[in-house]
């Protein structure tokens, strides 16, 4: 290793600058998933669907005190700022120093809690054992009450890591490339197995902890706020369809609770790395996010998205949308007899007005005024449903009509795409206006709940409307 | 005739309104509520003003959370702190309608009745408010300890928020500042919460910090810019997450007093 090693009387400042800016490019910032009372000895409790206390000049949520405990790592991890045989200042905390600054932020109502990741230092063991310690004494000794999110290390001991969960809300272990063979290409010190072993831990002793709180329900609670995982995007060529496979059968055989698509951003000059022109991709993150959100809430699988035929999601539409369009034999269907399952499969209807559709017509039949009440986007659903056997207006069911007239619905993006370069070209098809900031400021009223846990996630995760 | 209830614009002065209102045995229909300062005079209408009244208040809180539930005693308490002139009268309608169901739990959702529908909107937004305001609250520690956050909500929030800070920071003393409405929230380190005029604490805003209150802050700051990707910059983006309104007092966006050489 070639870097100079930085003595520890570093000030704070110095290492909180290093630390935070080489913990930046995980996307995972959310604090939700645990509700916990203030247990009456410390400071701290936790608010069951997050808050976010920041916005970053990137427009992304700050939400927990993202850092890493060490940016001295022994790998070289050819995408990431920290490898080592990059020249970058380094630094590394102690576990006091960490515990003061989150008591520190925490009471000042600057942060949720913490999110700790680390490079690795000498060791997995031995860096493991410091973020333990961390944690250790930010619950037991500061008594911290509030959020907190480890990582844990591939290649640890499993007994430090099983110890860590039972301090932590939610633990992850990033799979950082979505197949096996981009892991190769760039990360050659990690493999799929060594990535999937702790992950495999992690979901065991959750199941088994399940079981010891049916028991006894003041039993410790191991990672309660469940396991996450981040794949990076678009630094290896694999297909949306690869991408969405993966993290389907992440949330069936490891019951993870979300999977972070994280755009890749280059910053290091490095021929096996993307050049990427027009810079991190935005959009297709976007996208991800929007055909996750179907899987997970809406019942789609990944093969009704995609197919090794098509094998990345349209730009033009929303993947829903999309895939509507190439199944309008499914189509139109009648809003009072349709089961909810369908009902969630029509663009314009999420899942709140699904619900609200469900529980009104029960009291009598629905006409479009109703849906239009109850929250349903019509110019996007017109297309598709009929009330009391009649559609809006007459329409035709067939692709290029319907193609043609959705083009011309605005989409609503989230903020977070409004600088995007693909979507201002794409913006030339919807009346060559991007939205207001009016719109945007409906859209997020109108969705207040949903998109701020959303916007805490990921810095814009899919919403359907 | 019409009798009008006029009552104090809060939350307690309003359910005292529906508590007497109620109690007058006008008929549903002959009355209508008021909140005071609001709405022109009407001619042929009688005006009654309303004492507010606590016992009573309480009375009618406790009645909606047993006879319509935990949602829509909290849709009650969030439309009050809204600003809207229709409010007291639409929570009126919504509490008369919801007691004379056989189960009043399915009062809120009845969003065809355009009271119902109103106090579901003002519900919304006073949530959306008091929820950003759970994040965007700045302490400030004094030299004594105390913790003090300023705010300037356009609704009154301060009672909805002020529960969730008595439980995370039990252990501290603090109080919240409602600079726009001269209220504060007081709570002392162990105990419970209050709520009181604030005329006594506008020293607060000018009593000096302690001695490490700039060193967090600065870290805090140089914490939020380093975050940041620079290849993501969205400065609309984030300014439509977080209004400009709110960040008078947050400490990342220069709010300290102390800090004017860092701006
Ligand atoms: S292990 Fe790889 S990705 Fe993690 S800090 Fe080290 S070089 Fe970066």
């Amino acid at each position: 290793m070639q870097h100079t090693r930085i003595p520890e009387q570093l000030p704070v400042m110095e290492k909180l600058k290093i630390l935070s800016d080489a913990a930046k490019y995980d996307v995972a910032c959310t604090s939700s998933g645990t509700s916990r009372g203030n247990n009456g000895k410390g400071i701290g409790n936790c608010f069951d669907a997050g808050i976010c206390h920041s916005f970053a000049a990137d427009g992304r949520c700050i939400s927990l005190l993202k850092i890493l405990f060490t940016n001295e790592c022994i790998c070289n991890c050819r995408y990431c700022l920290n490898r080592s045989s990059n020249d970058v200042p380094r630094a590394t905390f102690t576990p006091d120093e960490i515990c003061e600054l989150v008591m520190g932020f925490y009471r000042r109502n600057y942060i949720e809690g913490l999110f700790l990741s680390s490079g690795i230092l000498n060791s997995p063991d031995y860096t493991m054992e410091l973020l333990y310690q961390t944690l250790r004494k930010l619950r037991t000794e500061y008594h911290f009450g509030g959020y907190i999110h480890v990582k844990a290390i591939p290649g640890a001991d499993p007994a430090l890591i099983e110890k860590t969960g039972f301090l932590a809300d939610r633990m992850s272990v990033n799979l950082e490339l979505p197949t096996a063979e981009g892991l190769r290409r760039l990360a050659p010190a990690k493999t799929r197995e060594k990535i999937l072993r702790p992950m495999r831990q992690v979901q065991n002793r959750m199941e088994e902890n399940r079981n010891e709180l049916a028991l006894y329900r003041s039993a410790p609670r191991f990672v309660p706020a469940g396991q996450s995982t981040q794949m990076i995007i678009g630094a290896t060529p694999e297909s949306d369809f690869q991408i969405l496979s993966v993290a389907e059968s992440l949330y069936q055989r490891f019951d993870l609770k979300r999977v972070f698509y994280s755009a890749f951003v280059r910053v290091n000059d490095d021929s096996a790395l993307p050049a990427l022109p027009g810079g991190p991709p935005l959009l297709r993150e976007h996208r991800l996010y929007q055909a996750d959100w179907l899987l997970r809430f809406y019942g789609f699988e990944a093969g009704e998205l995609l197919s090794e035929a098509r094998p990345n999601l349209n730009v033009l539409f929303d993947p829903k949308c999309d895939w509507a369009l190439r199944h309008l034999e499914e189509f139109p269907v009648e809003i009072n007899r349709a089961s909810y399952q369908t009902l969630l499969r029509v663009p314009g209807i999420g899942v709140k007005s699904a619900q609200r559709i469900v529980k009104a017509r029960r009291l009598g039949s629905l006409d479009f005024p109703d849906l239009k009440r109850i929250g349903v986007v019509l110019k996007r659903a017109l297309y598709f449903i009929t009330c009391r056997g009649k559609t809006l207006y007459p329409v035709k069911i067939e692709e290029d009509y319907i193609t043609r007239n959705l083009l011309y619905v605005k989409e609503k993006l989230p903020p977070q795409l409004q600088g995007d370069v693909t979507y201002q070209q794409l913006s030339l098809f919807d009346d060559g206006m991007p939205l207001s900031f009016g719109e945007q400021a409906g859209l997020l009223a109108a969705e207040g709940q949903e998109l701020l846990t959303a916007g805490a996630d990921a810095g814009g995760a899919g919403r359907f409307v | 005739m019409t009798t009008i209830f006029v009552c104090e614009d809060s939350l307690d002065g309003i359910l005292t309104g529906v508590y007497e209102a109620w109690d007058s045995r006008l008929g549903h229909e002959n009355v209508r509520l008021q909140t005071e300062a609001e709405g022109t005079l009407e001619l042929f209408c009688q005006y009654r003003p309303v004492r507010r009244d606590l016992e009573k208040a309480e009375k009618v809180l406790r009645t909606v959370r047993r006879r319509m539930g935990e949602k829509a005693r909290e849709a009650v308490c969030y439309a009050a702190a809204c600003t809207d002139e229709r409010k007291a009268d639409a929570i009126y309608r919504l509490i008369v309608l919801g007691l004379s169901m056989a189960d009043g739990t399915k009062a809120v959702d009845c969003l065809q009745n355009p009271a119902v529908l109103l106090v579901e909107k003002l519900r919304y937004k006073a949530w959306h408010e008091a929820e950003r305001m759970l994040g965007f609250l700045r302490f400030e520690e004094l030299e004594n300890g105390v913790l003090y956050a300023r705010m300037e909500p356009p609704y009154a929030v301060l009672p909805l928020i002020a529960p969730h800070f008595a439980d995370r920071l039990y252990q501290e003393n603090w109080i919240i500042h409602d600079l726009r409405r001269g209220q504060a929230a007081i709570h002392r380190a162990g105990g419970g919460w209050f709520l009181t005029e604030a005329e006594a604490l506008s020293a607060l805003e000018k009593e000096s910090r302690s001695g490490t209150e700039q060193e967090f802050q600065k870290l805090w700051q140089a914490f939020c810019s380093s975050i940041a990707i620079e290849e993501r910059r969205n400065p609309r983006c984030q300014q439509n997450l977080l209004p400009l309104r709110f960040r008078p007092y947050m400490t990342e966006f220069g709010a300290d007093r102390s800090r004017t050489v860092l701006n």
